[in-house]
């Protein structure tokens, strides 16, 4: 319930763009914050995600559902990112703007809290649900809820896929839409 | 005038002059749009929802919470604790919800006599008003054949318990158990204000503006108030055009979050508008049986523990806990629970062997309603330590009645994952703290936040639900109640609003 719960919430905290703004200035005056990223990757056809931000979400997305296991597919190559780019082209300017803030934020996690030398789409797999863990369970409210944000609208469009029901023993909606859409 | 509905998405209007607008078409809305309209009155409501019934209803959570569900299932407390669900639809919460009738109990409306000063609200001033809100949802009891394993299993630990428990009174009607009723009937077989009072209100000749959003009431102290509408673009994301409406009656039933945010962004009432908002908030728990549960098939809500609620608490009325079965389709469902990789696709793939339950803990008024200087609604909620122990105790019984049915585990959805594997880890819930945004808080039965009191000086509005400070703006939806009236709102704020409707329509000599 409240399939995308939370993001509207998120995004009108006044404090939430301070927040943001404390730790990339930080972060830039330590100076080459910005290459340690990366250029941006080459998708094309986002409505709103810049390159660099997809692709946080699309690492995000792939560590949080991994192939393998009782359910073999992953997310790689659902693009779960480009639902969320769709999904936010709809929202108001300023949800926009800070869910945007939010996907910055999340890709300098590890320098930020870890000090580690590599941004979030950067580490393994497992690295980065481990990070993302730290979110959720986070002293800090604001990363718990940008954790508990992303990981529901996540978890919604990848479970709604008709492909992965037969491995829940789910056998999809008795009217309506059965498609992959 | 003749009824009519029109989507102004589609067929722009002009301004217009009524005598009663109705701000919002749920269970408070649509029920006093009838008795209105039947009481000769020209009433026109205004929906920003569209309206979606049938194959319409597609079984698929995204588009449907994208369609059905206030901020497209995006509300929440300011601090992301609670999730707050709303319908947004023609015929409002009613058809995205349980489907569950439960009665507000005469204990409660005494409560509001005593406590409160509502002296009108005695359970005998309410009982013809009650017995027509359960007649226009053909209330009924499911019969055994539709009570499905995740409701059984929930029962059979309370009877083997020897606890307290129920099936409750449902508004559906040849339900064939799709179990989708949270994301709306495909077989229209809840008959709720869509299908009752929203007919029988056209065929009265009431109008419905559908995609449209009222954001200001202005001269609210004169005889014809000035409402401003935004239309919305088809799919309800964009405000377009504006439009006015001038009404000499103005009846709110937006819900207990949107009417007071109207008011507030109207600045319009006293200092009490926006205040005593209660949330009831909800936490599920899933537990998993070696036996298939199957639960997203069949009626997802009827069997309930009552054994720990109470009706007549002196200081609250409604108040303890209660446990109630639940059910989700698979996106909801992953989204709730705590694990994530591989070991939440592990969780998953024992989707068809979960059983789940709500426990449903009634709450003071701990919750304010504030805007932002857009007009948006900001929700504070500070859940006092007293509500959380009985979130704990409501986890323990629980997990104790799905231990009994025979549930190999209990997986409690918090932030630090927390499976019990047997009545021997219960005292582990003590550990769980919940703060803020870390556990996934439901809150569907929102109330109070323009609470009825005899004086100005206690609450936002009469008791007649005439908003203090204003001419014929009433409040006809559970903004007004003063304490929870029940487990579940939608019959009595169908039960009030058509009392304090028809007191409308006699003072105006309807
Ligand atoms: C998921 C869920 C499950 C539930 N299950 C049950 C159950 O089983 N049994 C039960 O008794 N209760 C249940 N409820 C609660 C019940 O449905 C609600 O309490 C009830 O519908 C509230 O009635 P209302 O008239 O106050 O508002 P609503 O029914 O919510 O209607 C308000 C309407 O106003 C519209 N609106 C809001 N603001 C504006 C505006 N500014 N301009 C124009 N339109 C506006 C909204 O779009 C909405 O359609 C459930 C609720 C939810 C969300
Ligand atoms: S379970 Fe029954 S009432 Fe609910 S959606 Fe399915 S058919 Fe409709």
């Amino acid at each position: 319930m409240g399939a995308l719960s939370g993001f509207q919430a998120l995004s009108r905290r006044r404090f939430f763009r301070v927040t943001l703004g404390v730790g990339v200035s930080v972060g830039a005056a330590t100076g080459g914050l910005l290459a340690m990223r990366g250029g941006a990757p080459d998708v094309a056809g986002l409505r709103v995600l810049s390159a660099h931000a997809y692709r946080t979400l699309e690492a995000l997305a792939t560590a949080l559902f991994p192939p393998g296991g009782p359910i073999p597919q992953g997310a790689a190559g659902m693009d779960l990112a480009r639902a969320f780019d769709g999904f936010l082209a709809d929202e108001p300017a300023h949800h926009r703007r800070d869910l945007s803030r939010a996907l910055f934020w999340l890709e300098y996690g590890p320098v930020l809290y870890e000090r580690r030398a590599k941004t979030f789409s950067r580490l393994r797999d497992d690295e980065r649900l481990a990070h993302f863990d730290s979110w959720a369970t986070s002293q800090s409210l604001l990363r718990r809820q940008v954790a508990l944000a992303f990981r529901k609208f996540l978890s919604v469009v990848f479970y709604d896929r008709p492909e992965i029901w037969p491995h829940l023993g789910y056998d999809g909606p008795l009217f309506g839409d059965r498609s992959g859409k | 005038m003749s009824g009519a509905i029109v989507d102004l998405s589609r067929a722009p209007q002009g301004d217009l002059t009524v005598e009663c607008c109705v701000v919002g078409s749920g269970a408070g809305g649509a029920t006093a749009a009838w008795e209105l309209t039947r009481a000769g009155h020209e009433v026109l409501v205004v929906e920003e929802g569209g309206d979606y019934t049938g194959f319409q209803l597609t079984g698929r959570d995204g588009a449907m919470y994208d369609q059905l569900y206030m901020e497209r299932g995006g509300r929440a407390t300011s601090d992301l604790a609670i999730t707050i669900l709303q319908g947004r639809v023609l015929g409002g919460g009613p058809v995205i919800n349980a489907a569950d009738v439960v009665p507000m109990p005469a204990s409660v409306a005494r409560h509001w006599q005593t406590k409160f000063g509502l002296a009108d609200f005695s359970p005998e001033a309410l009982a013809p008003f009650e017995a027509a809100a359960l007649a226009d949802l053909s209330a009924n009891v499911p019969e055994e054949k539709q009570i499905n394993a995740n409701n059984a299993a929930l029962r059979e630990g309370a009877q083997q318990l020897g606890l307290r428990h129920e099936i409750m009174m449902h508004d559906r009607v040849g339900c064939i158990g799709t179990g989708t009723c949270l994301i709306g009937c495909p077989i229209n077989s809840k008959r709720n204000t869509r299908f009752v009072a929203i007919p029988a209100a056209l065929d009265a000749g009431a109008r419905f503006f559908l995609r449209a959003r009222v954001t200001r009431i202005e001269e609210a102290g004169a005889e014809v108030k000035k409402l401003t509408l935004r239309t919305l673009d088809a799919k309800g994301y964009r405000e377009e055009r504006t439009l006015t409406v001038r009404a000499k009656i103005v009846v709110l039933a937006a819900n207990a979050v949107a009417s007071a945010q109207l008011l507030l962004r109207s600045g319009v009432g006293n200092a009490h508008v926006g205040k005593n908002l209660m949330l009831q908030p909800q936490l599920p728990v899933t537990a998993f049986f070696d036996r298939e549960i199957r639960f997203f098939r069949g009626i997802p809500q009827a069997a309930a523990v009552t054994e720990y609620e109470r009706l007549d608490d002196p200081e609250h009325g409604f108040w303890g806990f209660r446990i109630e079965a639940i059910a989700g389709t698979p996106g909801i469902v992953a989204s709730l629970l705590p694990k994530l990789g591989l070991p939440g696709k592990e969780v998953m793939s024992r989707y068809a062997h979960m059983a789940a339950a709500l426990l449903l803990v009634p709450d003071g008024p701990n919750g304010v309603v504030r805007v932002d200087r857009a007009g948006n609604p900001l929700v504070d909620y500070a859940m006092p330590d007293e509500q959380k122990q009985r979130y704990r105790d409501a986890i323990k019984a629980a997990a104790r009645v799905y231990f009994a049915a025979g549930a190999r585990s209990v997986q409690v959805p918090y932030a630090r994952p927390l499976l019990l594997t047997s009545e021997r880890e219960l005292d582990r819930v003590d550990a769980i703290g919940f703060e803020p945004a870390t556990a996934p808080f439901l809150s569907a039965h929102q109330q109070g936040g323009i609470r009825f009191a005899p004086s100005p000086k206690d609450g936002g509005a009469s008791p007649e639900g005439l908003v203090y400070g204003t001419r014929d703006v009433f409040v006809l939806d559970s903004s007004g109640f003063p304490s929870s009236a029940s487990s579940h709102t939608m019959a009595p704020i169908m039960t009030v609003s058509r009392m304090l409707a028809r007191r409308i329509a006699a003072r105006k000599g309807g």
